[in-house]
């Protein structure tokens, strides 16, 4: 028997995949990624941000990028997300799931043409026809997902109870045949082709790191800390409110036109106004876009060696060309050494900046203490090799050379083993990893044996998902 | 006379008589025709000129993509639902598929609604592709009697060995998960937790009327799993009838000591903790290690080199070839070098004294300053090439002892310059180092009726003859052994009687006797050893009946003659030849000396 590696392309006959247009639900806290497995990319990413619209006669909800960006009078921007990396508001996470499934992906069903209706001539008389399809199509939009089968993703460190609900949610809510759930840990490393290694998955809410082995959590060893894309936010916004003068953080939806005006002098902008101006969670919510914005063309990290704080690393920072950025209402800057500083307290807990309501994080949720924690939580056989496996993912290692800083970090942790770092190249691939393995995995003939069938959920119940799903 | 081929040897261009030949070709290519190259206008062909263009010009032709077929109609696709044959649920999953053609198409626009109608029960593709996937662990199990009987442990309860078991199914032996996901609970503990699952945890906990389960590491897994598994598999299969991998397995799995496996973790894990700086020394010192081997191994070959350069002149490849391949200037100047580089290699061997030169040498080997150690490096190197181009002009061809012979090759382990003659070398076997010795071993020869000058002096005749001396020089050793110790047991058979008659006579007597040996030490002296001779030629008159025969057998019959003879005759000889004790005696002092002296001088 001939083992399959990752140097060899499988010969025609054993490209092991087939596709039953199964569907992979990978939510996180800033997005939510579904399409259909086989397929390289999500066809429906949408923020799992929601709007919500209280009224007297109950509330309404706001799906979808288009939505919860236009300001309305007492509109909420809600996360159905928890602080500790799990889904609390489990209602409107089914919400907003089947949103995104059903946004882009089911739909209504076009049924065969010689019934479907579109096809009837005017002289036949198919109302019995016609009535026969539209409740058809009541039962499909009632279970979204009759015809596909389900891949979730979970983090790490998801408790007994929001696996049964979420599976529950599918079976009982959408209706889908089968069911399966597996950790993002687990589908980041088949995304970059590996069924080992440490997977640091730095995200918006949380950074995890994930040691896998033949494609099994490690659960001892799973770590995670508040310390990632949306601490990084809240460290530019300290800063911005810390530096003299602070500096203005005007979002886009408040300006209604600027003109152009010299480095750090006052915004000369013509802004809106609002009868009922929209609500502090909608505007915190704008806000973070310009600040996600800064992140990405501005804010970078202290590559190594050392820390930004040590010797003279700060003085050759200092002395690195600045990055100009222009606040949507026309405020501009050049940004010297403090874009170096958002970024240091993923790895350095004491150079984070802080203020009465934001304290110092704790050192051991800094990125190399949780990796140094994950090995050594694994047995010593194995570390060398999780060690030449380590893969990055999420969204925020798109930050400027965090790749070389955890190089370089991990090199000084780990000095003595081979340590290799895959980060891909591609923005998508990083930022989707978990959804790509997970499009990898449930398009793979040998995978449809392990789904839970919707015939084995009745017999066994939800407890199901934690004999199947390990 | 000065022909070509001369200036060919002057410029040290290969020798042929293939220069007429080519320039013939040549001409008859440039008269044969020049192929034309199509789609190519006369005049721009005329611009290449002779010669074939620097680049390739291909001929194009009008040429499109070929059209496609048109294999009929757009085939069909179906959503083919299939049951997997791995899964016992008998779940139907749906993929695309090729509508299978079995079905006429005419009869498609009618069959529609009928199949729609029996949409419920269409075919349903029984898959087994993926079956091959699904791979079962195989894992030892047992019975409660053999439990009981040979399982029982104090650490394990029933229970949680069947768990362990349970665990390594789920895990298929990945030990590193196995532990991570090893969370053992009594049964009464995880009964109770499930009842108040959707309770307060902590209930539960407090509830406990026992202590959490004690940690277990991975290697008191595998001790618990192996030591299982080796005493079943022992029970199964009896040691004796165990097949040799079964018999090694069995050994991994009884000699597993978790003690052991612990410890090498513990340093494996101390091996991956170091510090960046015991990282660089490690390889610091590696790197250094590897630079003194590497040092060693040239200074050692390069010794090697030199001393094989320094024993072995390099045989001239050419002299064999017979005098017919000097006639070139190159192989001249060839010879010429090489002779000349022999002489300068004798001359500095030989002048200024091999010791203090070698040691120069090695001090150059071990003192070097770059530019000299690439220049010898490079020497050596063209040395080696050399070398190994003479190892490559003659092959060597292995030859059977018998065809050695019959061919007459031999093989030296060193050669001497210079001719010599086989007669010589017979001549110098019969001189020994003192002038004595010299005429003895030629009595010796003559009585053995061996002729001054042997006729046929070759190789074989010489090594014969060499064996035969060698056992001539043994032979007279034994004979001055012999008659050393006849003459001291003599002298001492006349001391006894002395003493015997000194109880009588008294000391006058002894005294005027040693007097008279001493007197007769001159006397032997000046005899002949032609006297000696004689006296051996008796002693051995029967081993010398042989002849020349056999030289082997000859001497061995020699020795042991000699030996017998010095054994029987001993004794009677001290009382017969009383006489001639003082000549023997003298003799064997003398011929003392002598062996004495040329020991001396070979020191």
């Amino acid at each position: 028997m001939n083992t399959l590696n990752s140097s060899s392309a499988p010969a025609a006959g054993e490209y092991a995949g087939d596709e039953v247009a199964a569907i992979v639900l990978d939510p996180g806290y800033s997005t939510i990624r579904a399409g259909f497995a086989g397929e390289d990319v999500p066809k429906s990413v949408c923020p799992s941000f929601y709007g919500q619209i209280d009224s007297d006669s109950g509330s309404q909800y706001l799906f979808g990028e288009n939505a919860i960006h236009t300001p309305s009078s007492n509109l909420q921007i809600k996360n159905y997300w928890g602080s500790d990396g799990i889904v609390e508001d489990w209602d409107t996470a089914a919400k907003v799931w089947e949103y995104a499934i059903t946004s882009r992906l089911t739909g209504a069903r076009a049924g065969d043409p010689a019934k479907n209706g579109l096809n009837d001539g005017p002289k036949e008389n198919g109302n019995g026809d016609a009535m026969e399809v539209e409740m058809e199509t009541i039962e499909n939009q009632e279970k979204p997902l009759e015809e596909s089968p389900l891949l979730m993703t979970e983090p790490g460190w998801n408790p007994t109870k929001a696996r049964e609900k979420a599976i529950e949610i599918a079976m009982e809510e959408w209706g889908t045949p089968a069911f399966y759930l597996q950790k993002t840990g687990v589908l980041a490393a088949f995304a970059s082709g590996k069924a080992s290694g440490i997977i640091i998955d730095v995200g918006a809410s949380h950074t995890s790191v994930t040691p896998v082995l033949d494609g099994m959590v490690l659960k001892k060893g799973v770590q995670k800390s508040p310390l990632a894309g949306n601490f990084v936010s809240n460290q530019i916004r300290l800063g911005f409110k810390q530096s003299q003068p602070e500096i203005p953080l005007t979002p886009h939806y408040l300006v209604k036109s600027k003109t152009p005006v010299d480095a750090g002098t006052p915004a000369q902008a013509i802004y809106k106004t609002f009868n009922i101006p929209p609500t502090d969670s909608f505007r915190h919510y704008q806000e973070e876009r310009v600040l996600t914005e800064y992140k990405e063309s501005v804010v970078e990290i202290w590559p190594g060696p050392g820390r930004l704080s040590n010797g003279t690393n700060d003085e050759i920072a200092k002395s690195m060309p600045g990055r100009p950025f222009e606040m949507p209402d026309g405020w501009n800057q050049v940004f010297g050494v403090d874009r170096f500083r958002a970024a240091e307290g993923l790895f350095d807990a004491s150079a984070a900046i802080t203020d009465d309501a934001n304290p110092r994080p704790k050192d051991e949720h800094t990125l190399p203490r949780l990796v140094q924690a994950a090995v050594q939580q694994v047995d010593a056989d194995q570390r060398p090799l999780l060690l030449q496996n380590i893969v990055v993912t999420g969204g925020s290692t798109l930050l400027y050379k965090l790749g070389d800083r955890l190089n370089y970090e991990i090199n000084a942790l780990y000095p003595s083993t081979r340590n290799k770092l895959i980060a891909p190249g591609p923005v998508v691939e990083r930022k989707y990893a978990a959804w790509i393995g997970g499009s990898i995995l449930a398009s793979l003939g040998s995978f449809h044996q392990l789904w839970i069938s919707k015939k084995e959920y009745e017999e066994h119940g939800a407890n199901i998902v934690e004999k199947r799903c390990r | 006379m000065a022909s070509g081929r001369d200036v060919r040897d002057m410029l040290g261009l290969p020798m042929g008589g293939d220069g007429q030949k080519s320039a013939v070709q040549k001409r008859a290519k440039a008269a044969a025709p020049v192929r034309r190259i199509q789609g190519v206008a006369r005049e721009v062909a005329a611009l290449y000129g002779e010669r074939p263009p620097p680049v390739a010009v291909y001929e194009e032709k009008k040429a499109y993509r070929a059209k496609r077929q048109n294999q009929g109609p757009a085939k069909k696709w179906v959503q083919q639902p299939f049951v997997n044959q791995a899964r016992s649920d008998g779940l139907v999953l749906k993929h695309w598929r090729r509508k299978p053609t079995t079905a006429p198409p005419v009869q498609d626009g009618e069959d529609t609604p009928m199949e729609d109608g029996e949409s419920a029960e269409p075919y349903i593709e029984n898959s087994a592709d993926f079956l091959k996937y699904s791979i079962q662990v195989d894992l030892p199990t047992f019975t409660d009697e053999e439990y009981d009987a040979y399982l029982r442990s104090d650490d394990w309860s029933r229970e949680e060995t069947d768990y362990l078991f349970e665990v390594v199914r789920d895990y298929s032996y990945r030990w590193a998960v196995i532990w991570d996901r090893y969370d053992y609970q009594p049964a009464n503990r995880s009964h109770l937790t499930q009842e108040t699952v959707n309770g307060d945890a902590s209930q539960a906990l407090a509830a406990l009327p026992f202590a959490p389960p004690k940690q277990r590491t991975v290697e008191d897994l595998k001790a618990r799993f192996y030591h299982i598994s080796a005493k079943l598999m022992k029970l199964r299969i009896p040691e004796m009838q165990m097949d040799a991998e079964q018999y090694t397995l069995y050994e991994t799995l009884s000699k597993f000591n978790p003690e052991l496996e612990g410890n090498r973790k513990l340093l494996a894990a101390a091996l991956m903790n170091r510090s960046m700086d015991e990282v660089k020394e490690e390889e610091f010192l590696l790197a250094e290690l590897q630079r003194i081997n590497m040092a060693a191994n040239r200074l050692d070959a390069e010794r090697e080199e030199l001393r094989a350069r320094l024993e072995h002149p390099s045989a001239n490849q050419q002299v064999s070839a017979g005098l017919a391949s000097f006639t070139s200037s190159q192989a001249l100047q060839a010879l010429f070098s090489q002779l000349f580089a022999q002489d300068r290699s004798k001359k500095r061997a030989s002048g200024g004294g091999t010791g203090p030169s070698r040691i120069s040498l090695n001090t150059n080997d071990l003192i070097q300053t770059p530019s000299s150690a690439n220049a010898q490096l490079s020497a050596a190197a063209r040395r080696q090439s050399m070398a190994t181009n003479q190892s490559a002009q003659t092959p060597i061809r292995t030859l059977s002892p018998q065809q050695e012979y019959r061919y007459n090759v031999s093989t030296h382990d060193r050669l001497t310059s210079g001719v010599t003659f086989g007669s010589d070398k017979l001549l110098k076997m019969r001189q020994a180092k003192s002038n004595v010795q010299t005429q003895k071993i030629a009595a010796a020869l003559a009585e053995l009726g061996v002729p001054d000058v042997v006729p046929l002096p070759t190789s074989k005749v010489a090594d014969v003859f060499e064996q035969l001396i060698g056992r001539v020089g043994k032979l007279l050793d034994v004979r001055k052994v012999r008659e050393k110790e006849e003459g001291e047991s003599r002298v001492l058979a006349q001391m006894k009687e002395r003493r015997g008659s000194s109880t009588q006579g008294g000391e006058s007597g002894a005294t005027s006797v040693e007097p008279q040996a001493k007197h007769e030490i001159p006397d032997s002296a000046e005899q002949t050893p032609g006297l000696d001779g004689d006296e051996d030629n008796d002693e051995d008159g029967d081993g010398d009946g042989d002849g020349d025969g056999d030289g082997d057998a000859e001497g061995e019959e020699d020795d042991e003659d000699a030996e017998g003879e010095e054994d029987s005759r001993v004794p009677s000889e001290t009382v017969s030849r009383a006489a001639s004790t003082a000549h023997k005696r003298s003799a064997s002092v003398l011929s003392q000396g002598s062996v004495q002296s040329s020991k001396r001088a070979r020191k």
